[in-house]
């Protein structure tokens, strides 16, 4: 009787950290490959390479928690790299986007990006909760076009779709400058995506928006019929996403020290691939921040972990293939369980 | 609300189609052409569509559409402009076998076409005497990526570290399979060891012709290698500068310690780079003779008369290739 029961307890909490296993084994693997794997210096550049990732990541969650999902969050992440290096280039640089540009404060570029990602958000929100259009098309809409907004301005003379480089080092410091604490140094990305970890977590748990995100996800009628206010809700959603994208979009912007419209391409798949891999449920009312962390965590070590053993890129994406299959199917086996 | 969404519908296409009629207008008198791109946000072709477009000024009118990186998008840009009975067309292939298709197409319409910067196979471009092609010998921006090492190497004994004599270098491959990757790859290499330098490769992987993708390949290299990278090849600029990003990140082009790297296409923020020290060098696509040969082409071809060296200005090779070749760009 008590050894089923022990049992049980260790499969029950094998499969609820199955994904920090799954983690923890893709290390194991690439250091036994290559000894040299597990150092600081590769611990570190994982955790740089997952920050941006990790923000568009959670701003997919609030969404995909709401049984909702959001294409747009690549190409906003692309339009906003591009609005905040437009303005944030060194007056020596040979092709200015504005030639005559004076050096603004290096916080007005970002808020206005930031609020670019925040409007796109609030398009969508108001796409969905009022023209019930679904998710999935709405933001399909919202991808397209803003994709077409950003080659417009790109494009625009006279950069003529070339680039933007030459940013300004007090705008770079924040993608590549560090912390230093004595022999060790801690890249500011780092630090930026662990404190927005924490306010979506704060959101998530303590905040009466997140109580209702997880309501609106679970069941939808249910939540109207108990008096949330749905449309505003999911308005709130799809806008505080889309800023996260806007800071994210920031930086890739300052973490490349350049930008083009072609940033954040894709980055959406990604995002939702690390979300569902870290135990975000697609059909919405489930998600946590701590899962999503290791799903990001996941997929950047498939990145650079298979590139620092020379693995070829082709059995990289297979892999990655693999893993988000594997995961889900994991995942649902667990829900299916409880019912 | 649905009267709501038909009217903003309804609004939509009319500020279309008259966006669209003024782009038409003008320029009757001029023979009208058009140009197809691969993908409009390509830096490089952006080069050459405002070259084209400034060529063309009172010589041509020119239709410029994007194909957005998808062939069958290009084919039926294609039949839009057989369909417009273009007098002259150029065709800036997505993948350079479809050029066969589009010569069939062009042949039938008795439209002439220029191809432009990506070569089709010499057996489809035979297919029609009024076929062209206009760019550069891709293997050429390879060699030179390995000439300006090769002339770094020579002039600088202690760029090889470890003092082996080998040159231990890094690749930052362009997308897998294309035609510019592969060769790039390739020749660069190829020209080093012509040069009588042994190489060793200690990594090699693609970054999609992408930046950031150039910098978190390149943060892999260097963890995995450290010191032991004597040179970074990368297939072109975006790449190279993001290599550049992760380097200084590892605490490189700051006292005394560097790295070459090279890349190709002379981009803006590349020259930028070669300013500040930091990239070693780079291969300038001649966008604006590309842009520029496609227009005198398409003008001969548009009057209906045959391209020569006195017409056009350029050379043409075996009557159908306009060869415009590449230039090395270093630090001064």
């Amino acid at each position: 009787m008590e050894t089923t029961a022990r049992g049980v307890r260790l499969k029950q909490a094998f499969s609820h950290n199955a994904i920090w296993i799954v983690l923890i084994a893709l290390i194991a693997i690439i250091t036994i490959v290559d000894s040299n794997f597990l150092s600081l210096l590769s611990l570190k550049d994982i955790a740089v390479q997952s920050s941006t990732r990790l923000i568009i990541a959670l701003g997919a969650a609030f969404v995909l928690i709401t049984a909702g999902v959001d294409l747009s969050a690549g190409r906003v992440v692309g339009l906003t790299a591009v609005v905040s290096a437009s303005m944030l280039q060194i007056p020596e640089y040979g092709n200015r986007f504005f030639p005559d540009l004076p050096q603004l404060w290096a916080v007005i570029p970002i808020v206005i990006a930031i609020a670019v990602g925040f409007a796109v958000g609030l398009v969508n929100g108001f796409i969905v909760a009022k023209f019930n259009v679904p998710p999935f098309i709405a933001t399909l809409g919202t991808m397209v076009a803003v994709f077409g907004a950003n080659s417009l301005y790109f494009d625009m003379e006279p950069n003529n779709s070339q680039p933007i480089a030459g940013l300004r080092d007090d705008f770079t410091v924040i993608g590549s400058g560090t912390l230093d604490l004595g022999s060790f140094s801690l890249p500011y990305i780092i630090l930026i995506a662990i404190a927005v970890s924490f306010i979506v977590w704060i959101i998530f748990n303590k905040t009466e928006l997140g109580k209702n995100m997880y309501a609106i996800g679970g069941n939808i009628q249910a939540a109207h019929v108990s008096g949330i206010n749905v449309a505003k809700n999911i308005l709130w959603i799809y806008a505080i996403a889309g800023a996260l994208y806007g800071l994210a979009g920031v930086l890739e912007a300052a973490r490349t020290g350049g930008a083009s419209n072609s940033y954040g391409n894709m980055y959406e798949l990604d995002a939702i691939a690390a979300c569902v891999v870290g135990g975000v449920s697609t059909t919405g009312g489930v998600g946590r921040v701590k899962g999503i962390i290791a799903g990001v965590l996941i997929f950047t070590v498939i990145n650079y972990g298979l590139t620092f053993i020379g693995i070829n890129p082709n059995w990289q994406l297979i892999i990655k293939g693999l893993i988000i299959v594997v995961a889900v199917a994991f995942d649902i086996r667990k829900y299916v369980a409880k019912k | 609300m649905r009267k709501i969404i038909s009217g903003l519908v309804i609004g939509a296409l009319a500020v279309t189609a008259v966006a669209c009629s003024s782009n038409d207008g003008g320029g009757n008198s001029l023979p009208k052409t058009g140009v197809a791109i691969y993908k409009f946000d390509d830096t490089f072709m952006s080069s050459v569509r405002s070259a084209i477009t400034s060529a063309a000024e009172g010589k041509i009118a020119v239709d410029i559409v994007d194909s957005q990186n998808s062939q069958p998008t290009q084919n039926d840009k294609v039949d839009l402009f057989v369909s417009k009975k273009m007098k002259a067309m150029a065709i800036n292939p997505v993948d350079r076998t479809a050029a066969g298709v589009i010569i069939d197409k062009a042949k039938k319409a008795k439209i002439p076409v220029v191809f432009l910067n990506r070569e089709p196979l010499a057996d489809d471009l035979a297919k029609w005497d009024k076929a062209y092609f206009v760019g550069a010998k891709a293997e050429e921006s390879g060699s030179m990526e390995g000439q300006i090492l090769v002339d770094y190497w020579n002039a600088n004994p202690d760029m090889d570290k470890n003092g082996d004599g080998i040159l231990q270098y890094v690749m930052l491959k362009g997308e897998p399979g294309h035609q510019d990757a592969e060769l790039r790859t390739k020749h660069s290499v190829l020209a080093i060891e012509e040069a009588g330098i042994k190489v060793e490769k200690l990594a090699e992987d693609t970054a999609m012709w992408d930046r950031v993708k150039g910098q978190e390949k390149m943060a892999a290299f260097i963890a995995a290698n450290g010191d032991k990278i004597e040179a970074v090849i990368a297939n072109n600029d975006d790449m190279a500068l993001g290599a550049i990003e992760a380097l200084k990140a590892a605490g490189y082009f700051k006292d005394d310690k560097f790295m070459p790297v090279v890349g190709v296409d002379a981009t803006d923020p590349a020259m930028q780079a070669l300013k500040d020290g930091t990239l070693l060098g780079t291969v300038l696509n001649d966008a604006e003779n590309q842009g520029k040969a496609t227009v005198e082409l398409m003008k001969v071809l548009a009057a209906g008369e045959t391209p020569t060296k006195d017409n056009t200005g350029y050379e043409i090779t075996e009557g159908k290739y306009v060869w415009i070749p590449y230039q090395k760009v270093t630090q001064k």
